[in-house]
């Protein structure tokens, strides 16, 4: 292991957060390299000063506080001061219930063409009206049927037309 | 004396016997203001924060998974709610200022003299280069005694991610001490 790499490892190595093969290699290489040897002590005593120096200044509750304090929580049963809304379901399902809701939203109102393909175009009143005009004009276009005979000598052209009860209308 | 489990009294808590609460929170009463004030800088908003973060156990104990960690679920809940409250307020640029100043106003006459002022300086000038997380990460590690993964576990993190911002937090505290000659004539303790 090169000093480089050694020295990126010495603050964990210092606080004993390192271990396995890794931890092997960097003591290896401290063992024959004085130079990160000393940074390395470095760290050493930057963390025992540092957790001392935390551990003789831990602040405590005042003696009538904590059971006051406690006594509070269990009054209230937790209830008043949290402003959080429980939600029984992890959070991921509430973003999932969003997004869902947000594009139902999006497909009624921009009414993409796909939805028409699938058949799931939503039927709106005027979608309607105008789905039964075209349903009336085909079936006034099906109430009259032609029949066209040409002649193929003179190219004469006679057209019949019948109603729906196929009988003829006109010539 | 001997003492009940928390498994034990966190089932009697929840079956409404909440004398319980108090001898289940005692191990952490310390350690959980300790870390809301060294995260706000002052000690009546530790105490606020502390007040929330009960409440939020108290009324989430239910939620709580049987067989995980009650110290890894607690300290969550005390640091997410020093983080909201460092949010909510708007402080993390200001914290240091306010923590500053707690010093030379803050101290009360009882304070002063139970508290060790040159060290809580020295304490806050070395938290004072951190950014949140890692002065999150360097306190759980080293001011609470967490293993790495704890606090992954308190702060909802890897622990890859906790071993980087300890990493970074010491490197940026050995340049400090160096600035600072703070390593002096100190010898390693081994």
């Amino acid at each position: 292991m090169r000093c480089k790499k050694v020295q990126r490892l010495l603050p964990l190595m210092a606080g004993d957060e390192l271990s396995g093969p890794k931890a092997f290699k960097v003591r290896t290489h401290l063992h024959r390299c004085p130079l990160c040897r000393r940074e390395y002590e470095k760290y050493v005593l930057l963390v025992q000063q540092t957790r001392k120096w935390l551990a003789e200044d831990k602040v405590d509750w005042e003696k009538r506080e904590w059971p006051q304090a406690l006594k509070e929580v269990i009054k209230d049963k937790g209830s008043k001061r949290s402003s959080m809304v429980p939600w029984p379901f992890p959070k991921g399902w509430a973003f999932a219930l969003m997004a869902g809701v947000l594009l139902l939203i999006t497909a009624l109102v921009v009414r993409p063409p796909f939805l028409e393909k699938i058949g799931l175009k939503p039927r709106y009143e005027d979608d309607a009206k105008v789905e039964a005009l075209k349903a009336d004009k085909e079936s006034e276009e099906q109430q009259v049927v032609s029949m066209t005979m040409v002649s193929k000598e003179t190219g004469l052209k006679i057209v019949w037309f019948f109603n729906k009860n196929f009988d003829l209308e006109e010539k | 004396m001997w003492m009940k489990d928390e498994d034990t009294l966190i089932e009697e808590v929840l079956q409404g016997n909440h004398s319980s609460f108090e001898p289940l929170l005692q191990p952490y009463r310390q350690g959980f203001l300790t870390m809301a004030y060294r995260m706000t800088g002052n000690m009546e908003e530790a105490k606020e924060v502390c007040q929330e973060a009960l409440f939020k156990i108290f009324r989430y104990l239910r939620s709580f998974k049987k067989g995980r960690s009650f110290k890894t679920w607690a300290y969550r809940i005390v640091m997410n709610t020093s983080f909201d409250f460092l949010r909510e307020k708007k402080k993390f640029e200001k914290v240091l200022e306010v923590q500053k100043r707690s010093f030379v106003f803050e101290s009360s006459e009882a304070e002063k003299r139970v508290w060790n002022r040159e060290i809580r300086e020295k304490i806050q000038n070395v938290l004072h280069i951190l950014t949140p997380k890692e002065k999150a990460v360097f306190l759980l590690r080293d001011g609470e005694g967490l293993s790495v993964w704890e606090a992954s576990k308190v702060l909802g993190c890897s622990q890859i991610s906790i071993r980087t911002h300890l990493s970074r937090a010491r490197q940026k505290m050995r340049d400090h001490f160096e600035k600072k000659n703070l390593f002096g004539s100190s010898e390693v303790e081994t």
